[in-house]
């Protein structure tokens, strides 16, 4: 069975349109760092957050109009996905179009506010309005009910690889003839809460820059949006190969269990590009050093300093990044990065097209996952 | 055997469950398990793990802590963990005891909630200025909803991928489906599915603050019920293709032949009136397994004793397969969310192989408007093998089911 790419959609802190944000990438910009500050403002970080002008699309739902953030990301950048494929989805349509999609964090906002006031206030106070939205599928729910589907609808969650590993599953659910098609969403929305989390796991840094692939590594900053993709079984982009992914149980672990993906994927012939997952923290070294292995002479990029660390969206972003480069044989610079001599860092190809793209994804809590993209 | 004629027909792969493992408010495991549900006790008791003071419901199905002891290793790692995930173990422990070779190739679990409370935990830490920031890395490492999935496999020593679905109360019911297809296409030869939740302060005063809680018993499907009872657990199913595991002389304790599943997209907490959603999950789990409405012996309802749940339910159970016997088995135990579907799964292979089917808890007077066969309090006598449906809809609209065919004991 062949995999293809069919439409991508995103909605990132740089933009809200496919060649918007890869023209913003190429020309080297980075996202602009705001405040997340609690309501006392004790607690607060920088991160990469969307422009509320990029989910304009989104108001005129009903259906979002008391959804959190990340609904409002999934649906811009599904339907985003689903316009650049050509299709505008009826009822005989969406009965053969499935929908994933990967979360990892899912809707904090709303989660927190829920809890926050069961503390503040006891069990009594809480909100009825707040709590469905709490709930990790209410964004697909939001989505399936915008686009009419009936049929298939599965939520994932995960760490940072989950957006792979909700590929692997649409190849799965592919199989079935009935269905013609699948829209893989991976979205996040970004809180001080999820910040300050990760700032006691040592994970984040206070203020931009994200630096990838340092020597010591300083933390990541953290981000919002969705990504979105069309898989049909036909389309220019062919999703050659996706590992069903693995789990490591300590950090030390993480490049050998990355390394059995690489191998894998290294059956399907010669790698012109890695799309790293790097992201300023202890996976940028597995990924380096299995780069540096595997796919010696690739050129080696990671979205992950100009748009920030968007976990589930994330993945999702390095694919349309795959894909992006494959189509227009051309890659933005990488933000940030120090010298590296087991890295190359080529933006556009030498003597022959770049064909193969790989994609890795190293979660922060034990997953890992990765993919081969060829274009014709 | 309905099964057996399907195939014959299909030609398609079939996929056995070749060994289980379950810990739920019944108890820990096959044996205990059994006996409680052969005696159809009651297992929902007050709520112990956090203040309910201000909730109109103060009752949920619990697990015991001393059931988990036994089976999760006491280490310095497993101390740390949460309680999801000591449950994962313990099932996971149990199925490895039936089929101590199974090395599944992919692992497709169910939860909603994950380690929630220790995400609770963390957020009331931070309220207090005096609190000490020492355990946060641990509940923070320890919180996401996949970890306790890929803890159980880690802990028994099992490499597999993860897929985690977090399709609200359907989770369960829906990896076993996704499981059974993935078998059935051919694409996989052995795969591990489930589901598990433990219970979370944030999720049962979700469910209160919606009046979807009860504050008297979990009566599903009686005219004066009134809402659920929340419930915990885990299951687990290892499933296998059936000719890999007869060819091998494997234990095959049930087949599962069909799987539906659909997406009502009436409104996110409530099912459209007419049943639609449930009713085209039915259908097409009876068409995945190439079966006449007629060939179902028994259902075990999604029931979950809230007004429109089980109207919407029951009127496309009675609309589509008429008075086929019927029962919810949350009247006993509550509901598990995202672990229910794994569990009523083993509920209902269990019994089935044991010649009864599982008894509908505090039923006193029917709903007059819904023409049904409730298996009322009591376990009713039955032979397997036996197709029977088991029924999963969820907040989103999400709705599942699957077909199984229980092998006699």
């Amino acid at each position: 069975m062949s995999l293809h790419l069919a439409g991508l959609g995103w909605v990132t802190p740089l933009g809200a349109t496919i060649e918007e944000v890869w023209e913003k990438l190429l020309g080297g910009a980075e996202a602009e760092a705001s405040t997340l500050a609690d309501s006392l403002g004790e607690r607060s970080c920088q991160a990469y957050q969307v422009a509320p002008a990029s989910t304009a699309e989104a108001s005129r739902h009903p259906r979002l109009r008391r959804s959190s953030a990340i609904s409002r990301f999934a649906v811009v950048a599904g339907l985003q996905a689903l316009r650049d494929a050509g299709l505008e989805l009826d009822e005989a349509s969406a009965a053969r179009t499935a929908l994933i999609f990967a979360i990892s964090n899912g809707g904090v906002i709303y989660t927190k506010r829920f809890f926050h006031e069961i503390v503040k206030s006891g069990a009594a106070a809480a909100s009825p309005l707040l709590f469905p939205e709490t709930v990790f599928n209410a964004p697909a729910s939001h989505l399936a009910a915008i686009l009419g589907l009936t049929g298939a609808s599965y939520t994932l969650v995960g760490d940072g690889a989950v957006g792979i590993l909700a590929l692997k599953m649409a190849e799965d659910l592919m199989a079935n003839p009935e269905l013609d098609r699948c829209l893989v969403v991976g979205a996040e929305e970004a809180d001080w809460l999820l910040c300050d989390a990760y700032r006691h796991w040592r994970l984040i840094r206070a203020a931009p820059p994200l630096e990838p692939f340092a020597a010591r590594p300083r933390g990541m900053i953290l981000s919002e949006g969705a990504g979105a993709v069309v898989l049909a079984r036909e389309g220019a982009l062919t999703l050659e190969q996706i590992h069903p992914g693995g789990n490591f149980a300590r950090r030390s672990e993480l490049a050998r269990e990355l390394a059995v993906i690489a191998r894998d994927l290294q059956t399907g012939g010669a790698t012109d590009l890695v799309i790293a997952s790097a992201n300023g923290t202890f996976i940028d070294a597995a990924e380096s050093a299995v780069s540096a292995n595997h796919f010696a002479g690739a050129a080696v990029y990671t979205p992950k300093p100009a748009l920030g660390e968007s976990v589930a969206a994330g993945a999702l972003w390095q694919l349309i990044c795959a894909a992006q480069a494959l189509r227009r044989q051309e890659l933005p610079p990488l933000l940030h990065a120090a010298a590296n001599p087991g890295l190359t860092t080529a933006r556009i190809p030498g003597k022959n097209r770049w064909r193969r793209a790989v994609v890795m994804t190293c979660g922060l809590n034990q997953q890992v996952a990765g993919l081969a993209l060829r274009g014709d | 055997m309905p099964a057996e004629q399907n195939h014959e027909n299909k030609k398609e792969t079939r996929v056995a469950v070749v060994a289980a493992g379950i810990v739920s408010p019944l108890g820990a495991g096959f044996e205990a398990t059994l006996e409680t549900l052969r005696r159809a006790r009651d297992c929902v008791s007050p709520v112990t793990r956090f203040s309910v003071e201000q909730c109109r419901c103060t009752s949920a199905g619990q697990v015991e802590d001393a059931w988990l002891a036994g089976a999760v290793p006491n280490d310095r790692r497993t101390r740390r963990l949460h309680r999801a995930s000591r449950m994962m173990i313990c099932a996971l422990a149990e199925l490895l005891e039936q089929a101590p070779d199974f090395r599944p190739e992919l692992t497709i679990v169910g939860t909603t909630s994950g380690g929630m409370s220790f995400g609770e935990q963390y957020y009331r830490a931070l309220q207090q200025p005096e609190a000490r920031a020492a355990k946060f890395p641990e509940w923070i490492a320890n919180y996401p909803p996949q970890k306790p999935a890929v803890d159980a496999l880690e802990t028994c020593r099992l490499a597999s991928p993860c897929q985690v679905i977090a399709n609200a109360c359907a989770s369960g019911t829906n990896a076993i489906g996704h499981a059974f297809e993935c078998i059935r296409s051919g694409r996989y030869e052995r795969i591990l599915t489930g589901g598990y939740d433990a219970l979370s302060e944030l999720v049962f005063v979700g469910f209160d603050s919606l009046q979807a809680a009860t504050p008297e018993k979990c009566r599903p499907f009686d005219s004066a019920r009134s809402g659920l009872v929340l419930g915990e657990g885990a299951a687990l199913l290892a499933l296998e293709n059936f000719a890999a595991a007869e060819a091998r002389g494997a234990q095959i304790l049930a087949e599962i032949t069909g799987y539906g599943i659909s997406t009502d997209n009436h409104h996110l907490t409530q099912p459209h009136p007419s049943g639609i959603g449930p009713r085209q999950a039915m259908e097409r789990a009876l068409q995945s397994a190439g079966l006449a409405p007629e060939a179902i012996g028994y259902v075990n309802a999604h029931g979950t004793a809230t007004p429109f749940n089980d109207a919407a339910e029951g009127r496309a159970i009675a609309e589509l397969l008429g008075r086929v016997p019927v029962s919810s088995t949350k009247g006993m135990m509550g509901h598990s969310l995202g672990a229910a579907g794994a569990i009523e799964a083993v509920l209902t292979m269990l019994a089935l192989r044991h010649g009864f089917l599982p008894a509908n808890l505090n039923f006193r007077v029917a709903d007059a408007g819904l023409d049904l066969d409730i298996v009322a309090n009591q376990v009713r006598p039955a032979a397997a093998p036996l197709a029977a449906l088991s029924n999963s809809f969820g907040f989103g609209g999400t709705n599942a089911s699957i077909v199984l065919a229980a092998l006699a004991a």
